[in-house]
């Protein structure tokens, strides 16, 4: 079986392996050069609150680097490539072509082929989404630190650390189990394709921001904690509460130096904002240290939809004749 | 006697539609039976049954006493070619046999290689690139190779020409008549069959309308012709009338008789081709002008 398995299997491993190529020929030197501006501008002092030329230094790195990240989003569809091309033909192009009628009438039963068959598939994805995750979590470590585009933002944490192996795990078991109720290829590649689509986003968009309770903090309007510590912090929440706790501008975030005026040069600093004595800046936010925890919860959840999406495909191919 | 596949009331339901339904027979072991019927008549669900591909919803089947579903050690003693001969197009020949040989016990590796060899077919070629009639012997060589006690066929010859057909149908005698195993072959092209076949199991609408063997079969029935006679019943020595036509003063009928004839009627040997169709045109069509808006 593992033969065979093989055999049907090389040229998909033999192509998974040239993408890896191309991957690590894009990643490594770019990540090289990205780290060689790091440690060339002295980034890592300004991190923690820094001069007026550090911030000048920030600012350059970012520019030059945020963009070049950005085009890393594209490496948000590597998994769903996996679920496409590796799921969703594994049981249905058998069942398109009639040949699980040759194989499944062999010796063996369909158990035993179903776990060869999704146990290579899923070694392959396993294999291919920890050097892809945890090789953008190096190529992106300095952009993470210098503010613009942390960990958590919701790209940068989906393409980076073990979030991708759950992704690609459960993009293949989507396929694969698409195909066992749809029986075509194309049908179940588009099935695929929507149902992950639409699970990765519901569950980024509207579950992940409460894996744990948010953290909160405030700063005073007036003489406020100066913002120029670089936080990968999640921020999910802000706005202006007075002083009783009434939120007055929601989604705005104010600071005033002590004495300053408004632009009139007589009312007191920000009252056109409606601002009042005693106002504080409040966010809502995730700890950036929270990251792993976040990952960790993030794989754990898309790791159980893909054990349930697997236990239904062998469920489905015992009734497939 | 043995019997080699046997149903007891088997039924297969897809949805609400029974594909198939009471259905019950046996077929002994060394027999060559035809699986005959109109497509549609629930023959490969038959097939696919007793190979255990599918599970029975009502009734059950057996292979040589064991229930096929789930059980690889009865998958082991049946051959089966399924309909179109599926293969893995990009697979060569040789390929595939080594492919046997990793999913089966007992694998004939040989016996498989000679009979490709002596057909003339190439080891290396891809079998997506061989003709129909090449990719249907390749098939068949891989379902000899497991030496099945019981060999199954699904429509092997429908999809090809009828050179091809010839010569499948020679190699399957061939290397039946040297294994010994029992054979089930479906088929709705009835010239193929009547020169290979003893035993024959008839499918229509579902369900079996006649088994037997072939020569008892062909035996019990008579083609009477005699004086125009519209109820079909009383005549002496007719158990059974399968199949009647009348013109004005004659009528003409297929009928199982059990004892000497009423010498008013004419008896005519039936082949086995109008025995089978007799018990076809019985499961008749209806009309279905209301599906089709028109007036009846």
């Amino acid at each position: 079986m593992i033969w065979l398995t093989w055999r049907q299997h090389r040229r998909q491993t033999l192509v998974t392996l040239i993408g890896l190529g191309v991957l690590a020929a894009v990643l490594i030197p770019t990540g090289l050069a990205m780290r060689g501006d790091f440690t060339g501008g002295g980034l890592s002092q300004c991190l923690t609150g820094g001069t007026d030329q550090c911030m000048n230094q920030l600012r350059r790195f970012n520019d030059k680097w945020v963009n070049v990240g950005s085009a890393g989003v594209l490496m948000l569809f590597l998994p769903l490539l996996i679920g496409l091309f590796w799921g969703a033909p594994l049981v249905a192009r058998e069942v398109e072509h009639g040949t699980h009628r040759l194989v499944w009438t062999q010796g063996i039963s369909r158990g035993h082929w179903a776990a060869v068959k999704f146990g290579y598939a899923g070694l392959a994805a396993l294999a291919f989404s920890v050097l892809y995750g945890l090789g953008v979590a190096w190529w992106l470590e300095p952009l993470n630190q210098t503010g613009n585009r942390t960990r958590f933002d919701p790209f940068f944490f989906d393409m980076q650390g073990i979030a991708p192996i759950g992704y690609t795990i459960f993009a293949l078991a989507l396929g694969i189990a698409a195909g066992t109720i749809f029986h075509r290829v194309l049908p179940s590649m588009a099935v695929a394709l929507a149902g992950f689509v639409v699970v990765r986003v519901a569950l980024a968009v509207l579950v992940r921001p409460g894996y744990e309770t948010p953290a909160e903090r405030t700063f005073p309007v007036i003489g406020g904690g100066a913002h120029d510590e670089v936080t990968a912090d999640w921020v999910l929440d802000q706005g202006i509460r007075d002083a009783s706790g009434k939120m007055i501008a929601p989604g705005a975030q104010a600071i005033c130096p002590p004495g300053a005026t408004g632009p009139d040069g007589a009312t007191p600093c920000g009252a056109d904002l409606g601002l009042t004595r005693g106002s504080y800046t409040w966010e809502q936010y995730q700890p950036a240290d929270r990251f792993w925890t976040f990952q960790a919860i993030e794989t754990g959840i898309f790791l159980v939809l893909a054990a349930a999406l697997i236990v239904l495909a062998v469920r489905r191919i015992r009734r497939i004749a | 006697m043995d019997t080699a596949l046997e149903c007891s009331e088997l039924g297969k339901r897809y949805g609400t539609t029974w594909a198939l339904r009471d259905c019950s027979f046996g077929v002994p072991v060394g027999r060559i039976a035809a699986l005959v019927g109109p497509n549609g008549a629930g023959k490969s669900t038959l097939l696919h049954l007793a190979v255990g591909l599918l599970r029975p919803d009502s009734g059950d089947v057996r292979v040589l006493g064991q229930v096929p579903y789930r059980n690889t050690s009865v998958l082991s003693e049946i051959g089966f070619v399924a309909q179109d001969t599926p293969l893995y197009r990009d697979f060569t020949a040789a390929e595939l046999i080594t492919m046997g040989g990793k999913l089966n016990k007992r694998w004939d590796a040989a016996l498989a290689r000679h009979r490709l060899a002596q057909l003339g077919l190439p080891p290396d070629k891809a079998v997506g690139k061989l003709s129909g009639g090449q990719r249907a012997q390749v098939a068949l060589a891989l379902a000899l190779a497991k030496r099945p006690r019981l060999l199954l066929l699904d429509e092997p010859v429908a999809s090809l020409d009828p050179l091809a057909r010839r010569e499948f149908l020679q190699a399957l005698m061939g290397s039946v008549a040297e294994s010994g195993a029992t054979v089930v072959l479906s088929s709705h092209l009835l010239a193929d069959l009547e020169r290979m076949c003893d035993y024959l199991v008839v499918l229509h609408s579902s369900r079996v309308q006649l088994v037997g063997d072939v020569d008892d079969l062909v035996g019990q029935h008579r083609r009477l012709v005699g004086p125009r006679h519209d109820d079909n019943v009383g005549i002496p020595g007719v158990a059974e009338v399968i199949k009647a036509s009348h013109t004005d003063r004659q009528s003409t009928l297929l009928a199982r008789v059990d004892g000497p004839v009423d010498p008013l009627w004419t008896a005519h040997q039936v082949t086995l081709e109008d025995l089978i169709l007799a018990y076809l045109a019985d499961g008749g069509t209806q009309a279905s002008h209301d599906a089709w808006g028109v007036p009846a």
